[in-house]
């Protein structure tokens, strides 16, 4: 009995010592990124996690590679609300993963939206309507993927090409494409920043885009894409002929056929 | 001054000593007991699970298919670590009982505290054996993935005429980051840890239960909360806490488990972070506080059982 009572203090007394000591280490993992950060996103979704965490251990990892090959078979099977709610729980069991939310996103923003636009069988309201949801759901996604990896840069890139591509916001694609650059994308992200801003309809904007191209004009010479861009934040900021690139101007090219429904 | 004889059961005492050399006896008696148990066949399963993680998946791109190949394997590897330490520890005991092993044992001058720990590291070999060799093979089957998958990806690129060096450079880092690292092998060092924690839990519940149902079942449990005792914890150092019972319900859940979500990298590792040495060092070090305590509770538990 002695020895029993011996085992039980000794089990508090190290529990007593242990819980500050953990509390320090799992403060140290999540600083060098080796355990998660809890997320904190209201009472629900924390209890959400909570419960994924503490019922799944370490095999979260593995249940979402099971969930996210299920998605895969649901894509090819074109079924896109299951593909949804799949990669949503996909999200939910590794929210940092940025593939997941970029898998998530690409799904819903081109392939369904492409889906319900060439679908014959819809009624052509029906299908630019569900064009551009799942377009805007495709948005969603990636903003929602931003807040829990508010610095990666491939999602900044992502959001960059959406907005490019589907909903030709190009101020939006363009303040994307640089905070993929801020955040150590690679370099043609800046490049492609000052496109999009360049396309804009905003004065900020286009002095943004022009500052930039003009320094990547005068460090590496002219390209075809580079001066076209710049012919056309000259023209739009109205600079004096002396302040224009001397390079010819691009030959415009005819206008690209329209893929999507016009807004 | 006293001149009295010593007795021979003093003397006996005395002699017996911890031994490293008789623990390491138990040890191995007890790895050849396992390996008769046939629990080293999971090697094969995993085998082929790599294998087909590997190889089955061929239409998804490079990084999902690198991806998906270490969190199926290193997510098998955490469970047969855990499940074969949890079953055969809460195993032996109750077997070295029936078999009268045990009285055999203790019935010659070696003292419980190296029975116990010569079972614990026997268990632990068997684990630590069967990891390397599932970690060899994973590395192999990374490792020629990876380079398939790098050929396979550039070449669908030229084909397309996709290739700037912009886009080949990020396939190619895409490529090494979740390919074959030394960070895969600190991930393995990890699921050891954990699993030398949750095997030294089941040894000290061993040593008081009275069926190996009841050890492996609350074993478990343990090994679940423990998951979440980071949570738990948390919420007890939150001040604005209300209710003793709330505040002591917590307290017992922490108190009495171990955080195993500190040995949890396996999905830092699977999308390419960089292990650090501190991580190493932080792991090893509470693991190995973790089975010292554990082990002393269970030796002052064991010493006193009436066999």
């Amino acid at each position: 009995m002695k020895r029993k009572l011996q085992a039980i203090a000794v089990l508090l007394a190290f529990g007593a010592v242990k819980l500050p000591l953990e509390q320090k280490i799992t403060r140290d993992l999540r600083q060098q990124k080796m355990l998660e950060e809890p997320i904190h996103l209201g009472v629900g979704e924390d209890l959400g996690q909570a419960g994924l965490a503490a019922s799944l251990g370490g095999l979260r990892g593995l249940a979402a590679c099971m969930f996210h090959l299920r998605a895969h078979v649901e894509f090819t099977n074109v079924n896109w609300a299951k593909v949804d709610s799949l990669y949503k729980l996909v999200t939910r069991l590794q929210p940092r993963q940025a593939r997941y939310w970029d898998e998530a996103s690409w799904h819903m923003a081109y392939n369904a939206a492409s889906y319900y636009l060439y679908n014959q069988e819809l009624k052509p309201a029906l299908r630019g309507q569900l064009y551009h949801d799942h377009i805007k759901r495709g948005i969603a996604i990636l903003h929602e993927g931003l807040k829990f990896l508010p610095d990666d840069p491939r999602l900044w890139q992502k959001l960059g090409e959406l907005h490019w591509h589907r909903s030709k916001d190009f101020k939006k694609s363009g303040d994307a494409f640089w905070n993929s650059f801020q955040h150590g994308g690679l370099g043609f992200t800046e490049r492609f920043a000052a496109y999009a801003w360049a396309q804009s309809n905003d004065l900020e904007s286009w002095k943004k885009g022009y500052a930039i191209l003009k320094r990547l004009y005068d460090k590496s010479g002219p390209t075809p894409g580079l001066v076209e861009h710049l012919k056309m934040l000259e023209q739009n900021l109205n600079l004096p002929a002396s302040q224009r690139i001397r390079a010819a101007a691009a030959v415009l090219r005819g206008q690209e056929r329209q893929t999507g429904p016009l807004k | 001054m006293s001149d009295a004889p010593t007795s021979p059961n003093t003397e006996a005492q005395t002699r017996v000593r911890f031994s490293p050399r008789r623990v390491w006896t138990l040890a191995m008696a007890t790895v050849t007991q396992l390996v008769r148990m046939k629990i080293l066949a999971f090697l094969v399963v995993f085998c082929l699970l790599a294998v087909g993680a590997g190889f089955a998946f061929s239409v998804i791109n490079p990084e999902q298919q690198l991806n998906l190949l270490k969190s199926v394997t290193l997510g098998s590897l955490q469970i047969f670590s855990i499940v074969i330490g949890v079953v055969s520890t809460a195993l032996l005991l109750p077997k070295d009982m029936e078999d009268r092993t045990l009285y055999t044992i203790l019935s010659k001058p070696v003292p419980r505290f190296d029975y116990l720990l010569g079972k614990l590291i026997g268990v632990l070999l068997l684990i630590g054996g069967g990891l390397i060799v599932m970690d060899a093979v994973l590395s192999l089957i990374l490792w020629l993935r990876q380079s398939m998958l790098f050929e396979d990806a550039v070449a669908r690129m030229q084909m397309e005429k996709l290739d700037s060096p912009e886009a080949v450079a990020q396939v190619r880092e895409i490529v090494a980051r979740q390919g074959l690292t030394w960070n895969l092998h600190w991930a393995v060092w990890a699921i050891f840890l954990k699993a030398t924690v949750v095997t030294t839990v089941a040894l000290l519940l061993s040593s008081i239960a009275s069926s190996t149902l009841f050890t492996i079942v609350i074993t478990f449990c343990i090994t679940i909360i423990g998951h979440g005792e980071a949570l738990i914890r948390e919420f007890f150092f939150q001040p604005n806490l209300s209710g003793m019972a709330s505040r002591a319900a917590t307290l017992v859940l922490a108190v009495i488990c171990p955080d195993l979500a500190q040995f949890d990298i396996v999905d830092s590792v699977v999308s390419g972070e960089i292990v650090p040495w501190g991580a190493v060092y932080d792991m090893t070090g509470i693991a190995a506080l973790y089975v010292t305590v554990y082990l002393f509770v269970t030796h002052l538990l064991f010493v006193e059982k009436e066999l």
